[in-house]
């Protein structure tokens, strides 16, 4: 059986001043209906890229999807039309964003917002749209609902404006849900609370979610499958378990071993040195090459494929000749 | 999470319309803008008096013979009673210029500001090809053109000051299409008309709302202006129309053009007050908190 959402070899590349860079190269995810994936990495190695393929929302220009497939329930949107899209958008999948603060429109209350997305997609009267918006107001945990569905998103916190883009991501009962870095821009204790509410929302709807996240404590809370990217591959892939506890990849390994562990009584905290290489400056080679401890002459001539190796594929020419 | 009860829920309008009302030079300019429109509404009803009529001995002072209370023209016509009856079309042509300047300038600035690409070069190429044109020299040829009716005027005035109005629209709706807001509502399934309608224009409508109100007092001069060069309606009084026939005669007669131009003046003056209190309105910046 074909998973509910499954992109094949995406590639994604944007006309930029040094010339056209890939953004996503032969990216291949799948998650099934109820289950979360999670997609981790640093800034800029192709996770929100990859969520705003899948919404059809790459800015193009500059950016175009040059080759692969996404399919939702066997339906190719990489061919989709405009519209089939916007039929799509809202209904069968819907996006939180980083920032609950600048994700709502502030001239209107958050309950017309809400009933606004409700009316895209059902034929439903403002008011019954608006009874709808309060009801699930209250089931994402908002107290007083009926009140605050007629409050402007400045008079909110942080916390319940992602409540409110969460509400509204799920009032269409959409199949897919992705959630780009959701708790971010929150306070600890408060991004606990979403992703509870995230865990519940996924109970009740049954929708698969992709979380998008460079937090590998909420990866580890959430996500039944992973997918580490970096520089817009996927390098590694597989039971969130098995990666968390068993990383191979030498990027994996160091993202683990940056959580900083309570008790332990480390001073410092770990980094891995260096920086994501920019997308037009990527070589034959291997992205991590320059910062990797087991970096080979390999690595710069060959792009390492993502092959099965131990409990889980992983894109790296060090695991594969057993050398880490 | 901080619980926001301690404050009732305020729109922004209405908080724009709370900064307002504690200015008190915009307060005044609205007294007085709602002065000048109720003068010329319904001034007659106190005021019986026919501005067309020649119903005294030319350039009678003001203060001297109590029917007449501003004096005479240069023709024996009663000025107060052009006054009274002039301020309505004065006041239409303005309101219905800045309206037209309003609909061309956001129309074509939103369409080039969000679609982009050729459609924004071929907009803005437009705009520029009207703002090169010397605006009075390019109003004139257009209100000879056609005949000088209230209407023909007004339109001129639009056409020739809607590229302001146009390249604000466009910068205003390229600054908001970046907003997260947008791509959230595109991400719910929002069509770009709908975008562009219920998410960006009302997001960009505080500056163009101040733009409409000071577009009224520079329609109002241009309708001055045009009269003045005797390119208004000869046969609907309006105070340009007022200082524009009696120009001539300025040396014998100060009255018969000053007073409409204080009319002029005063509205234009009210009007900007107006624009200016509703700027620092909806300017967060200098709000309080």
């Amino acid at each position: 059986m074909s998973a509910l959402l499954q992109i094949e070899d995406l590639r994604v590349t944007f006309n930029t001043r040094y010339g056209p860079v890939t953004a996503l190269d032969s990216v291949s995810l799948s998650v099934n209906a109820g289950e979360t994936l999670g997609v981790v990495g640093e800034s800029g190695c192709g996770k929100s890229i990859t969520a705003l393929s899948v919404m059809g929302l790459i800015p193009s220009p500059p950016g175009k999807i040059a080759g692969g497939a996404i399919r939702l329930a066997g339906e190719d949107l990489t061919q989709a039309s405009e519209a089939r899209m916007r039929a799509l958008r809202g209904a069968e999948m819907a996006m939180i964003f980083q920032e609950p603060m600048t994700s709502l429109n502030p001239v209107f209350t958050v309950g017309d917002q809400i009933a606004e997305a409700i009316m895209l997609h059902q034929k439903v009267s403002a008011d019954q749209a608006f009874r709808d918006a309060v009801a699930l107001l209250d089931r994402v945990g908002i107290p007083s609902p009926d009140r605050r569905a007629r409050d402007y998103p400045h008079q909110l916190s942080g916390g319940m404006r992602q409540r409110v883009m969460i509400a509204m991501a799920v009032s269409c009962r959409p199949k897919v849900l992705i959630a780009d870095e959701p708790t971010t821009a929150l306070d600890v204790t408060v991004q606990a609370q979403i992703f509870d509410l995230l865990n519940e929302i996924q109970r009740d709807f049954g929708a698969a979610i992709i979380l998008i996240t460079h937090d590998m404590g909420a990866i580890s809370e959430m996500a039944d499958r992973v997918a580490v990217m970096y520089a817009g591959r996927v390098i590694e892939q597989g039971r969130a378990d098995d990666v968390l506890d068993l990383p191979q990849h030498p990027y994996t390994r160091g993202l683990i071993s940056c959580i900083p562990a309570l008790g332990k009584g480390e001073d410092t905290l770990r980094e891995i040195p260096g920086v994501v290489p920019p997308l037009h400056m990527l070589g034959a080679g291997c992205a991590f090459a320059d910062r990797c401890a087991y970096r080979a002459p390999r690595c710069d001539s060959e792009k390492p494929q993502l092959q099965a190796h131990g409990h889980h594929p992983v894109a790296c020419h060090a695991v594969e000749e057993g050398r880490i | 999470m901080t619980e926001a009860t301690t404050f009732k829920a305020e729109s922004p309008a209405r908080e724009a319309w709370r900064m307002f009302r504690r200015n008190i030079p915009a307060v005044a300019g609205v007294i007085m803008l709602t002065g000048i429109v109720l003068a010329t509404l319904w001034g007659t009803f106190f005021y019986d008096g026919n501005p067309y009529e020649i119903v005294w001995a030319p350039h009678e002072p003001p203060g001297v013979t109590p029917e007449f209370p501003l004096g005479t023209d240069y023709l024996g016509r009663d000025i107060f009673a052009g006054l009274i009856a002039g301020g309505g079309p004065t006041l239409a042509v303005g309101a219905a210029a800045a309206a037209i300047t309003m609909v061309i300038g956001v129309s074509l600035g939103a369409l080039a500001g969000f679609y982009g690409g050729w459609v924004d070069n071929l907009l803005m190429r437009i705009t520029e090809f009207f703002q090169v044109l010397p605006t009075l020299l390019f109003a004139m040829v257009l209100v000879t053109l056609f005949s000088p009716t209230l209407f023909t005027i007004a339109m001129a005035i639009g056409v020739v000051s809607w590229p302001q109005t146009a390249r604000l629209t466009r910068a205003e709706v390229m600054k908001i299409k970046e907003l997260e807001y947008v791509t959230a509502a595109r991400a719910i399934g929002a069509r770009n008309r709908r975008i562009i309608w219920t998410v960006i224009l009302p997001n960009a409508a505080p500056p163009l709302i101040v733009s409409a109100t000071l577009t009224i007092g520079v329609a109002i001069l241009f309708e001055a202006g045009l009269s003045f060069l005797g390119l208004g309606d000869p046969n609907t009084m309006s105070w340009g129309l007022m200082i524009g026939s009696n120009r001539a005669y300025i040396l014998d007669a100060w009255w018969p053009v000053t007073f409409p131009g204080l009319a002029i003046f005063l509205t234009v003056f009210s009007v900007s007050l107006i624009g200016d209190g509703l700027n620092d309105a909806f300017n967060p910046k200098l709000r309080e908190r």
